[in-house]
């Protein structure tokens, strides 16, 4: 299938918003931008629902909010816009074009084209075949760290998204501006999630 | 607190002249002031008040717009100080503009500065440890650079004298090597430090391993708050519990009423004169009016920062001095040090999975040097050593985890495994090579010639990351660890930002540029008392020793004042 065919099967070409099953009706009261009228500052139409996309895969809406619900999508796209110079901003555009170009290549038509079953063979193979972040310590990675490709990459930019959102990182998360004190050796039970800051 | 006075308008004369407001001038203005000195502080950037210029102290992620990011302005603005990885939208205000303030790396230098009243003093690691006779007694005795003046005994009722007015916490170990501090309590280790620190002492049979010692207040002190264990220090404390200038000097030294701080005052040469055979005054450049102003005073404390106080230093020059103040020696400008940085071992650890902790803990372990100590930890592959600071904590990477999807989102939810890391800190020896000199083909926005730098770690400093690495391997191994990682990242120096040397203190006016009081050998009026001054480097955090020596120069100075010796 070609990419205008899907663009307007999907609805992209005409403007409507394109409703991934979990899209629909998205709880957005927390920021300023209402989903339906997010006009990306970065993306063009493909580049924003193939991120869209993959957010949505990664951290679905479960019983706890998922990425979009957080408009990890639209955080990122305005994080590609406002802090990436000029030569980033072009290689994360060519690396959403190599993406969809390979599912093409491999799978007929872009990812966002896609059925459900081969965009979960797509991110496994992304999965299996990707470098990994090296650990970091105080602010650097330790080791040399090879080139983390364009999947992890997104992977990891959206947890770092989901994680520092408001609604995570203050009601899902332990939160806990001001400990007070430090106890070194406390019972997971009592603590259950992560520590968000 | 009241405000501070920054006129310095009424009055050209003082008693004494500080040139910067960070750790070691910080401990000068106060010294002096209590000791009824009217004294004049010159501070590069902006006054920076406790509490009320602290903008991001309280803010969480979602409160700053990009979550900490940085746009490419300025990201162009700090394109040096990036590199160390700590700065981002909570601190960017703390760090110096690089594009304002250029300097050359003839080989790669990372030079890291804080253009604030406090500099540096509110971004440091907070790691306090007192030095010992190992290691100023080290040059002496295997023959490079030239001999300390002073000994621990010397220094030792300094380092009392600082401690307990800074606060330090940390546990003593009566180790030779690694003199205790007056401490407030230690903080704690987590479960997962514990079991490292029991396996590593079982098998390795004079390693010790401690929490840091740190200047985070663990108990209420002199008025300050203890640590809340927020872990935001480098955004400036909201309960002073941290040691920096702004917190804990200079509000001491304004209270006597002797105190005058200047902002954008941008030091640029001191006035020798030739008669008198004594600095008289300082010139200054205001940097916000660019216009050029004389102070004069009877003594000058030199606290710039290491490189920024040789590069005054340097370009204060006379007749009596044609290559810049007090350097008869040719010393000035050389024997340029930093610790080694970022070699270690880092793994995972079974068997923690049901604990966590409470608390973002500012501080980590510590393994104090065990190589090289005495005859039986000789080795034949260095001189000199290191020690190790590291932690134990819930980390991981859940994007480097092989999955997707809703099982995986709420599994990453909870805290990751359990990881510990060491990473070592090597001595690097005073090489005369590694050097900085005045370049004047690179003039800053101010007209002023600027630093080129050229310094780099050699076989010795090469030897002991070896060796760190090695062992660091071989401990987590024997502790038990998984997944082990030994890394190098092979960072030139500057990334330790523990800059020691280039107008080093010496007994011998030929070899050195200063004596053991922290005076300039030729100019008895000034002294030098923060990195600069720093003969070799040991292997353990210079800040302690800047604050014990500064507080030592200035009551030497005061009594010679008195005495009419200076």
């Amino acid at each position: 299938m070609d990419r205008r065919k899907v663009l307007q099967q999907t609805g992209l070409l005409a403007g409507a918003s394109i409703l991934m099953p979990s899209m629909v009706s998205l709880f957005q009261s927390c920021e300023t931008v209402n989903r339906s009228d997010w006009k990306p500052l970065f993306f063009n139409v493909e580049e924003s629902h193939t991120i869209s996309t993959l957010l949505d895969m990664i951290l679905p809406r479960t019983e706890t909010l998922g990425a979009l619900d957080v408009k990890a999508d639209i955080f990122i796209d305005k994080v590609f816009a406002e802090t990436y110079d000029k030569t980033r901003q072009e290689n994360i555009r060519a690396e959403i074009t190599a993406f969809n170009a390979n599912c093409k290549k491999k799978l007929g038509t872009i990812f966002i084209g896609l059925s459900e079953a081969d965009r979960n063979k797509v991110l496994q193979e992304a999965e299996a075949t990707s470098e990994k972040f090296n650990p970091g310590v105080w602010g650097t990675s330790v080791g040399k760290q090879k080139t983390i490709g364009f999947y992890r990459s997104i992977k990891s930019m959206a947890i770092w998204a989901y994680f520092t959102s408001e609604e995570i990182g203050e009601k899902v998360l332990n939160y806990d501006p001001n400990p007070g004190s430090y106890e070194p050796c406390k019972p997971l039970s009592e603590v259950d999630n992560r520590s968000s800051l | 607190m009241a405000n501070f006075n920054i006129d310095a308008k009424k009055n050209m004369v003082y008693d004494a002249i500080v040139i910067g407001s960070g750790i070691s001038g910080g401990w000068a203005a106060k010294e002096l002031c209590e000791k009824g000195l009217k004294t004049l502080v010159l501070e590069r950037g902006r006054i920076v008040e406790h509490l009320v210029d602290y903008p991001t102290m309280n803010l969480d992620p979602w409160d700053m717009e990009l979550r900490g990011g940085l746009t490419p302005d300025e990201k162009d603005k700090h394109y040096k100080n990036i590199r160390s990885g700590w700065v981002g939208k909570n601190t960017e205000h703390f760090w110096a503009d690089d594009a304002a303030n250029p300097y050359t790396e003839k080989k790669p230098f990372l030079w890291l500065r804080g253009h604030q009243m406090g500099g540096k003093s509110l971004l440091w690691g907070k790691q306090t440890y007192r030095w010992s006779d190992l290691d100023f007694e080290a040059n002496a005795k295997d023959g490079n650079g030239v001999d300390w003046p002073i000994r621990y005994k010397d220094i030792e009722p300094w380092y009392t004298y600082v401690e307990k007015f800074a606060g330090i916490s940390g546990e003593a170990l009566n180790l030779p090597q690694l003199p205790d501090s007056h401490f407030l309590p230690p903080m704690e280790l987590n479960c997962v430090e514990k079991h490292v620190k029991g396996r590593i002492e079982k098998e390795f049979l004079g390693r010790n391993m401690t929490i840091g010692r740190v200047a985070h207040l663990t108990q209420p002190h002199n008025g300050r708050g203890q640590c809340q264990y927020r872990n935001r220090c480098n955004r400036g404390c909201p309960f002073g519990a941290y040691f920096s200038s702004n917190a804990v000097t200079l509000p001491p030294a304004n209270a006597t009423g002797n105190l005058t701080i200047r902002p954008y005052s941008i030091v640029q040469s001191l006035i020798y004169d030739e008669a008198k055979k004594k600095v008289t005054g300082v010139r200054i450049i205001d940097s916000e009016t660019n216009e050029a102003i004389e102070y004069f005073s009877k003594i000058v404390f030199v606290n710039a920062s290491a490189l920024s106080t040789t590069q005054i230093l340097m370009n204060s020059k006379s007749n009596r001095f044609e290559n810049g103040l007090g350097n008869d020696s040719g010393e000035l400008g050389h024997n340029l040090m930093d610790h080694t940085y970022r070699v270690g071992a880092m793994g995972k650890v079974d068997g923690f999975d049901d604990k966590y902790y409470k608390g973002r803990r500012p501080n980590g372990i510590y393994i104090p040097r065990y190589v090289n100590i005495d005859e039986k930890s000789k080795s034949d592959k260095f001189v000199r050593g290191f020690g190790f600071q590291g932690g134990g904590f819930r980390g991981g990477n859940p994007a480097n985890i092989e999955s997707f999807g809703a099982d995986y989102k709420d599994s990453i939810l909870k805290p990751g495994p359990w990881e510990f890391f060491i990473t070592g800190f090597a001595e690097c020896l005073p090489y005369h090579d590694n050097q900085i000199s005045l370049n004047n083909d690179v003039l800053d926005k101010w007209g002023q010639p600027t630093l080129t730098i050229d310094a780099e770690f050699k076989v010795n400093e090469k030897a002991l990351n070896k060796q760190i690495q090695e062992d660091a391997i071989e401990m987590l191994q024997k502790v038990g660890l998984k997944d082990i990682i030994g890394f190098d990242n092979e960072h030139p120096p500057g990334y330790g930002v523990h800059e020691m040397g280039t107008a080093r203190m010496g007994r011998d006016p030929k070899t050195s540029v200063l004596n053991g009081f922290n005076q300039v050998h030729t100019a008895k009026n000034v002294f030098v008392t923060d990195g600069a001054c720093m003969t070799s480097s040991s292997c353990v955090n210079p800040s302690l020793t800047y604050m014990a020596i500064t507080a030592r120069a200035a009551n030497h100075a005061v009594s010679e004042l008195k005495k009419l010796n200076i």
